[in-house]
């Protein structure tokens, strides 16, 4: 049996809330040697993003060719995990008490682009969310670069995951994903990875960061039920294309291009062009892109024109429960 | 038996899966380019000392994701002429003890062919005693019992200097077994 279950982010829907984010950490990565780690981020695009240059630092070429990727660096492509002075903000009994700050110099952080973004202002500024997790990649780069056959990616449902028990730490992973969503962790010498919340997948229950989403932005589902949202979205409806198609590892997470109003002139008169440049989201999502979002636009002028539009209804998640179809004899409600 | 050995870069071509084959094709060089040997045999039985050239020791690395371990280990064929740079095969095993610079105990270690080595706690009496002073290692394993080494008096060492981002199959090693 070989399943591929899958994920959709309507990047039109992204609050940059991080609800996901601490969704997952508070769930999974509390450790010490991973609390730098983000198995999701939510980062601000354009941006360097989290790790920092990740886009570059992979290990693919963009023609899907191997190249040797790069180790990020805790302090300035990760960020190391904040310490604040709480003792002499909050509980200092005499003298000045001190602004709430971290006790050590900052460089970096899971999304620390926030809200920059490009764009001349007020004529073209942009940004949007990008939130970000393992892709559970068809080929994935990690698992190719492990000399131990410490990765695997299960059969049932594609979920890749690393087997810690296996794990010699060597982090040719960490170097290899395109997407650098191999976290390695010095204090056990392991490396870490999203599991896309195997246990509660295995409870018909979806990943914590979809079902904390307060955008309801995330579908989850498997690839092959055409009654499920993801073929519906990725191969029905086209238009939720994968992130970087031309690292060629096959990503099963899906983004539905955000759309964008248009730019003003230097005297506010509007130019008919979006204020996110296509070429920008051509160089995230590829060409496909174009046809994504002129499908997206075409859908959106149909609920305009109030003929209605089973993609829109869809997207806009009236009825929740249909952003996830897990397998359903076990699928159920909790949070 | 003393003696100083001129140590290599196993092929990274053979190496397991798509990814270091091609990203460390350039690499040919060992990082350690010879090693002293000193091994002695008593009742008491093994007594394997390595001495080796180490610009930088890197002992601890549990604060930077970026940081490798210096580390070393000795194998034995448990069938003599076992392959040696590609680990043994199912049917020939290799057996081994491992050394890494953050640790108070060596490892036991057992291969069965690349990517294959299985660690596990060491037993009793196996020790390791190591000193780094002027950018050498000074390594001497002390181990009652190696049976492989017993039997078939071969013996093979890797080094893994962690400065230089050396762990797994980016080792320097003996070209083959040292006949004892
Ligand atoms: S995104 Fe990276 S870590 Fe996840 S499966 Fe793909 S290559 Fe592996
Ligand atoms: S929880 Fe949802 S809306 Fe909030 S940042 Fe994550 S994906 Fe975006």
């Amino acid at each position: 049996m070989n399943r591929q279950l899958a994920m959709v982010l309507d990047l039109n829907k992204c609050l940059g809330c991080q609800t996901c984010t601490v969704a997952c950490k508070k769930l999974w990565n509390q450790d010490q040697g991973t609390d730098y780690a983000y198995w999701n981020n939510v980062e601000t695009a354009p941006g360097k993003g989290f790790p920092r240059l990740w886009q570059e630092t992979g290990g693919r070429n963009a023609d899907g060719s191997v190249k040797r990727g790069e180790i990020p660096s805790l302090d300035a492509d990760y960020g190391r995990a904040w310490k604040f002075n709480h003792d002499k903000t909050f509980f200092k009994s005499n003298g000045p008490r001190e602004w709430l700050k971290p006790e050590s110099g900052t460089q970096w952080g899971p999304n620390w682009d926030e809200d920059h973004g490009a764009g001349a202002y007020p004529q073209e500024n942009h940004y949007f969310y990008l939130p970000r997790l393992c892709n559970h990649c068809t080929h994935p780069a990690c698992l190719d670069a492990c000399p131990r056959g410490a990765i695997e990616k299960r059969s049932d449902n594609g979920i890749v995951l690393v087997n810690q028990d296996q794990c010699h730490g060597y982090r040719f992973c960490v170097e290899a994903c395109p997407y650098k969503k191999v976290y390695f962790d010095p204090k056990r010498q392991v490396s870490t990875k999203c599991i896309f919340c195997l246990p509660r997948i295995e409870e018909g229950v979806a990943p914590a960061c979809a079902r904390q989403c307060p955008g309801r932005l995330r579908f989850v589902g498997f690839l092959d039920d055409p009654a499920g949202p993801i073929h519906k979205l990725v191969n029905e409806y086209k238009v939720a294309i994968p992130l970087h198609p031309e690292f060629g590892t096959g990503p099963n997470v899906y983004y539905v291009p955000p759309l964008s109003p248009e730019g003003i002139d230097d005297e506010g008169r509007p130019t008919g062009k979006p204020r996110i440049p296509p070429a920008y989201l051509e160089s995230l999502f590829g060409p496909a892109v174009h046809d994504a979002m002129a499908r997206l636009a075409a859908e959106r002028e149909k609920t305009t024109r109030g003929e209605g539009s089973a993609v829109m209804d869809l997207l806009i998640a009236y009825d929740w429960s249909k952003n996830f179809a897990l397998d359903d004899a076990r699928t159920r409600e909790v949070i | 038996m003393k003696t100083t050995v001129t140590l290599i870069a196993p092929p990274t071509a053979m190496q397991p899966g798509g990814y270091i084959a091609t990203a460390y094709a350039d690499r040919s060089q060992p990082g350690t380019s010879r090693a002293d040997l000193e091994v002695q045999e008593s009742t008491a039985g093994w007594t394997v000392a390595l001495r080796w050239r180490a610009p930088q020791a890197v002992i601890d690395a549990t604060d930077n994701p970026r940081q490798f371990i210096d580390g070393a280990a000795l194998f034995a064929p448990t069938v003599k002429d076992a392959p040696w740079i590609s680990m043994g095969t199912p049917d020939m095993p290799l057996e081994g003890v491992l050394w890494r610079a953050d640790r108070a105990q060596p490892w036991r270690v057992s291969a069965q062919g690349l990517g294959s080595v299985q660690r596990a706690e060491a037993p009793a009496g196996w020790t390791t005693a190591a000193r780094y002073a002027n950018g050498t290692w000074q390594l001497t394993f002390t181990l009652p019992a190696f049976a492989a080494l017993t039997v078939t008096r071969q013996l093979g060492f890797a080094v893994w200097q962690g400065a230089q981002s050396e762990r797994a199959g980016l080792k320097s090693v003996t070209p083959g077994w040292i006949n004892l």
